[in-house]
Parts: structure tokens; sequence; C-alpha cells
């Protein structure tokens, strides 16, 4: 299947600033991808330039094969929430949402539809100045659901929600992808994601670290040798042959899962792979996720 | 074009169109009583002065400039902008849709806003006894001047808006020229403020101050300001970055 979301060779610059450097990932069809880095890492610029807000500098971005503003119906294949806070404070939040299915000609039923779908349909005729943050949210996301679309790209929406409006979300998410339909969820702090999302991309300073499955990521965790080789293919297939799942790190070192420093050392030896560094690794998915992105990478 | 109708729908939908209705029937209302009340009775026999009464509706193009600024401005103010744009990506659709919105949001304020002038300057004139001098010509000019000026205010606090996007330095920029840089260049320099849009605006209702251009001249130059400053403001919008 084609990937519903490709950045190939993408970067955006302001001014001398780079925020997106030469970002490149896919992401395939049904499944819920954690777009994650610390704040500053450059997501929110990618996801822009995504949606089309923002023109890329250098490479491209497309949605369903296409640049964003390409697309014949957008509204109707991707729904997209960026910021909480894009209300009008006096207009009503069933008004809002009329606002916007107008412009594409969905009837005002649909605004129903959805303000029952995300909660809302008490506060519908209320002014949005007197919503909640957690039910601004919501009417984000009942925006991004107009068009029943295929593809949902959501910007920290985990920001400022209490417990509750936390696993309201994941419930949600995980409803939404079970009918084959693709979600893209940024945050800084991957434990509000990963118990949602089946792959990971993690950037930092607008570069790409990690796109692997939450699984492999988890692999760590659960005990992986750091291995630096001026052979890195060669170790990689030995390893492989020998039945260890391996990783290329962003730091051209290998990552071998799920065993230890002395298979890896020993499969090495074997096959006359010169090795620079073995370190065992395990540290919590947390740790992980802060290592791989605290460091510009070299 | 649904865009159109979205874009009237964001018009109605909060009080601050009601609040800038009000403020505009307050103002047209004070101004023409004053003039018509306070005035004598030979000066509002004078042609030219009954086009200043029966024209005070006019001011309504300064609340139709507003609303036109707050159409796109307010946007980018709270952000709606982004979903807007994530909607109707392509860009010029939505600022033409707003020109549109905001040319008719101008006819409506144009309509009450000179029905009112007219009508109660009509209402004084007729009850003081003072004679209209203004013939039907004079008086369908009058009218219809002001209905198409006060549109084309709606237009250009589009453009307006959408060139300069922060909503407080398009308000003061269309007020600080509106009241004050034009007038002063017209006083100054009146070969060139009578191709000003206030000036040009002033002209198309067949106002005769010495220097003004001829109605149909002025009516050309509004447009043409129209267009140039919704031009500008199509053209900025597709190619800057939404935040």
């Amino acid at each position: 299947m084609d990937p519903v979301v490709v950045c190939e060779s993408l970067t955006k610059r302001f001014g001398t600033v780079t925020a997106v450097d030469d970002l490149s990932f896919a992401l395939e069809p049904g499944t819920i991808t954690g777009f994650l880095g610390p704040n500053g890492a450059g997501k929110t610029t990618t996801l822009r330039v995504l949606l089309g807000l923002a023109a890329p500098t250098r490479g491209r971005a497309l949605i369903f094969g296409r640049p964003y503003d390409q697309l014949d119906e957008p509204a109707r294949r991707v729904g997209a929430v960026l910021e909480a806070t894009d209300f009008h404070p006096g207009r009503s939040g069933r008004d809002h949402l009329r606002t916007l299915g107008r412009a594409v000609a969905f009837p005002d039923a649909r605004v129903d539809e959805v303000l029952a779908l995300v909660d809302l349909t008490d506060a519908a005729n209320r002014r949005v100045k007197g919503y909640s943050l957690g039910m601004r949210q919501r009417l984000g996301l009942a925006a991004a659901l107009l068009g029943d679309p295929e593809l949902l790209v959501l910007d920290e929406p985990a920001n400022g929600l209490d417990p509750e409006g936390v696993r309201w979300l994941r419930d949600f998410l995980r409803a939404f992808s079970a009918k084959g339909r693709s979600v893209l969820v940024s945050s800084h702090v991957l434990a509000e994601v990963a118990q949602t999302v089946d792959q990971v991309i993690i950037i930092s300073h607008g570069r790409l670290v990690v796109e692997s499955s939450l699984e492999q990521l988890t692999a760590r965790v659960g005990g992986s040798v750091r291995v630096r080789s001026p052979d890195l293919p060669g170790l990689a297939a030995a390893l492989q042959r020998n039945d260890v799942a391996t990783m290329l790190t962003n730091d051209h070192a290998l990552l071998a899962l799920r065993t230890t420093s002395e298979r890896v050392g020993d499969i090495a030896f074997a096959a006359g792979v010169r090795v620079h560094e073995l370190i065992a690794e395990s540290s919590s998915l947390e740790e992980v996720f802060l290592n791989l992105t605290a460091e510009p990478p070299s | 074009m649904p865009q159109i109708q979205a874009e009237l729908l964001k018009i109605r939908s909060t009080r601050t169109t009601v609040g800038l209705l009000l403020g505009m029937v307050g103002l047209v209302l004070l101004t023409v009583l004053l003039t018509g009340l306070v005035s004598s009775a030979a000066t509002l026999t004078d042609k030219q002065n009954q086009v200043g009464l029966l024209g005070d509706g006019s001011l309504a193009g300064v609340f139709a400039a507003l609303a036109g600024i707050l159409l796109i401005t307010s946007e980018y103010r709270f952000g709606t902008i982004r979903p807007t744009f994530l909607f109707t990506p392509r860009r010029g659709r939505v600022i033409t849709a707003k020109v549109v919105a905001g040319l008719l949001a101008g006819l409506a304020f144009g309509i009450l806003g000179e029905g009112l002038g007219f009508g109660i300057g009509y209402v004084i004139l007729s009850g003081r006894g003072i004679p209209i001098t203004l013939d039907g010509g004079d008086i369908t000019l009058l009218l219809v001047g002001a209905l198409v000026g006060v549109a084309l205010w709606g237009a250009i606090g589009v453009g307006l808006g959408a060139i300069l996007q922060n909503q407080i330095a398009a308000v003061i920029t269309l007020l600080a020229w509106g009241f004050v840089a034009e007038n002063l260049l017209f006083v100054f320099v009146p070969a060139v403020g009578r191709f000003g849009p206030v000036h040009a605006g002033n002209a198309m209702v067949g106002d005769t101050t010495r220097h003004l251009l001829a109605p149909a001249a002025g009516a050309a130059t509004l447009i043409a300001w129209t267009a140039v400053l919704c031009g500008v403001g199509l053209a900025l919008t597709a190619r800057r970055d939404v935040n």
C-alpha cells in the first residue's frame, strides 16, 4: 500500500535558523504514528509544511501522494488540529464548525453529528470563551472530523489535558484507527503516547533520529547492545545470520536488539569483524527517548 | 461559491458585527441630526450642503471597512486562519470569498446607513420647510454613489487586513489615513490628495468641493484602490507562511 504521508529531504529554514533539516520519513496506512521530539525539535514546523500552511525551503511533503494544497477535497481526506486555541471566542462551538463546514458544502447535520461524537452537544450553542481547555481540544477534534477523514494529524493534543482527557483521547484514537485509518500525533513526551502508537518517528534539532515500530524501540529497554565497527554492514549481516535483530542508529552505530554484549562479541569475533565499541544498554523507554534526543546529532 | 457563504456566516455569527452596526447607526444619527438641526436654513438651501447632509450615510464606509478588516485580521488574531486554510488550502479562494463578503457586508452597511441618513435628512429639510435644491439626477448620483462607495470600503478593509494581518495595525492605519493623513494631503497637495480613496469616495456622491474629481473619475479611482489593495493582499496571503 502507498504510504499516507511522505516527507522527502524536507528542509525548512527561517532566516538563519534551520527548523527542519533534510527530514525523510513515510507513514504506513492504518497505523498510529507518534511524531516525537523535545520542544523546538521542528515537529510543528514539519506538520505545518505537511498541511500546506508553510512552504518548504527544500524537499517536499506529500499526503496521499500529493502536496496538501493539491488534494481535491482535503477536508474529506485529512483532519488536522494544530492549536487547541484556534477559535473566535465570541462564536459558539456550533457556529465555528458551521463556518468551516459551509466552506466545503458540508450539511449542518454533519456538524451536529461530530458535536455528539466529541460530547459537546450540550455546550454547542455556548460561546467558546466559556469552554474549558478540554472542551476546546474536543471542539478542535470535532472540526478535524467534519469530513470523516482517512488521516488525522494532531499536534500535541494531550497538552493541558487532565488524565481523564488523556484517556478519552487515547480511546478515541484507537477506535479511529481500528477502522483502518491513520493517525499522526505529535508529542514531546513519549510516555504520553506510548500506550497509543504503533510507530514512532523521533526527531531532534530538525533531524530524523529514529523511525521504527514502537516494538523495536521497546526492545531497547529489554536489553540491547550498542556496537560500533568500521564494517557495519558486515557486522549487521553476521548478527542477522545468528538471528539477532539489528537497527542502525543515526550516529553510525548498530543496535543489536534483545541480546547480550557477550553474544554480540562472540558473533563479531567468529565473523572476523572488528569492533570499536560494545556497550550493553538497558534503560526505560523514556530514557531511550531522552538519550536519543538530548544531543545534537553529529 | 460555498466559501462566500462561509464568510458571510463568519460575519453573522459573532456580536462584533452587531456592535459595528450599532456604532454606525449612532454616528450617522448624530451627524445627520447635528448638521440638520444646527445649520441655518440658508446654509441648508445650498446644493453642496444638501449633498453633505443627505450623504452623511457615507460614514457607514468607515464601519464597512472595519468589518472588512475584522473579517480577515480576527482570523489571524484568534488562529482560525489555520482551520480556514486547512479546509480551503487554495488561499486565493478564501481571500476572494472574503472580498466578495466584504462587498456584500459593505452594501448592507451602506443601505442601512444611507437609508437612515437620507431619510432623516429629508424629513428634517421638509420639516423645516427648506426646499430640496437637488434634482432627481443629483439624488440618484448621491444614493448610488454612497452605496457603491460604502460597499467598496468593505472590500478595501479586507485588502488592507490581508496585507497587514495585524488587527490593531490595520485599524490604526485605516483611521489614521482616512481621518488625518489623506485630509492633510488634500489640503496641502490637492492635485494628489483628490486621488486618495476618501476623496475619491466623496467625489462619487456628487460632492463639488473644489479640486475633487468628477463623480465617474472618483468611482474609477476608488475601484482602482480596491482592486490594488485586494490584489496585493491576495498575492501576499498566497505567498506567506501561516504560523
